[in-house]
């Protein structure tokens, strides 16, 4: 939880750091809402998968990334190791 | 050491304009450590630029390099190759350093990345305050090692003004009143004799721009230093 952190005020640091980042992302118009941090213990298995389904709710709700939208390029073939 | 900030990228964006080829040079002096124009913030300005490109369908490359200082010559020098290659340049220094790369590299278009703000001191992590303005006639002797003109937003060098309330600043209530500190901490050095000397007004004809100062020892002329 939250100031619970195996490395005392860590998590207090990277909540800063993921606002922060958030902020760079609105800087080049990604919506910031696509980048979440969650507070859960290493052994917090329901709390993880919650908050899995969130994101993948967030992600559906805004579509693909803004990144993949503009593609006019083709996909590298995959090669296939014989 | 000087403190600045980084320019919204919006803003950035628009001065780099329909550049294909960006060169970013940090500087790994005073703006690396407020983090605004070292290493890591070169990194993070590459990655927003990549990313919008990206996101516009722009085609854009991007060459990332700090130097340890953008005031030197001697720094500037071996960045040749790599601004000759760039369509623009964003630099990612100080005023200082953004004059000298364009002076160096006067062919070259050289945009500065970043606002700088003052001479400052780090308080605490993440967090900078002004403390010298470089008015070339330094008083600090004289006040407790507290900065009249600088901390106080009127620049007053004959004790405080009218609006001083319980030691805070009538300008900002938030601010300390400068000749508050100068007198608890003259109280405390057993200087208080200091409060009562009266201050002639201002020298500012000796800070008139630009500054140059040249070292005796490297004075042009033999024994100019000994006269």
């Amino acid at each position: 939880m939250e100031g619970e952190c195996h490395f005392l005020e860590g998590n207090i640091r990277a909540k800063k750091r993921v606002n922060y980042t958030k902020g760079l992302l609105a800087e080049v118009k990604i919506e910031p809402e696509r980048l979440k941090m969650f507070n859960m213990g290493a052994s917090d298995a329901k709390e993880f998968a919650h908050a899995a389904d969130e994101m993948t709710k967030i992600a559906k709700e805004f579509g693909p990334s803004p990144l993949k939208k503009i593609k006019n390029r083709k996909r590298p073939a995959i090669r296939r190791i014989q | 050491m000087i403190i600045a900030e980084r320019k919204t990228f919006d803003e950035i964006k628009q001065i780099v304009g329909d550049a294909h080829k960006i060169l970013i040079v940090g500087c790994g002096t005073c703006v690396a450590v407020c983090m605004a124009g070292g290493e890591k913030e070169v990194g993070i300005l590459a990655s927003l630029l990549r990313l919008d490109a990206k996101r516009e369908g722009r085609e854009l490359e991007i060459i990332e390099t700090t130097v340890e200082r953008q005031c030197d010559k001697e720094y500037l020098e071996p960045l040749a190759k790599k601004v000759s290659d760039a369509d623009v340049v964003v630099s990612l220094a100080c005023g200082a350093g953004v004059q000298f790369l364009a002076e160096m590299y006067d062919t070259k278009r050289v945009l500065p990345g970043l606002n700088t703000r003052f001479i400052g001191v780090a308080e605490h992590e993440g967090m900078w305050t002004q403390r010298c303005m470089a008015c070339s006639d330094c008083i600090l002797g004289e006040t407790g090692g507290i900065c009249p003109v600088t901390i106080c937003p009127k620049g007053l060098l004959n004790g405080p003004c009218g609006g001083t309330n319980e030691g805070k600043c009538e300008v900002d209530n938030e601010k300390d009143c400068a000749w508050t500190l100068i007198y608890r901490r003259l109280e405390k050095t057993g200087g208080l004799n200091n409060i009562k000397k009266l201050f002639p007004p201002k020298r500012y004809d000796v800070q008139t721009k630009p500054g140059k100062v040249i070292h005796p020892a490297y004075e042009k002329g033999e024994g100019k230093a000994h006269e």
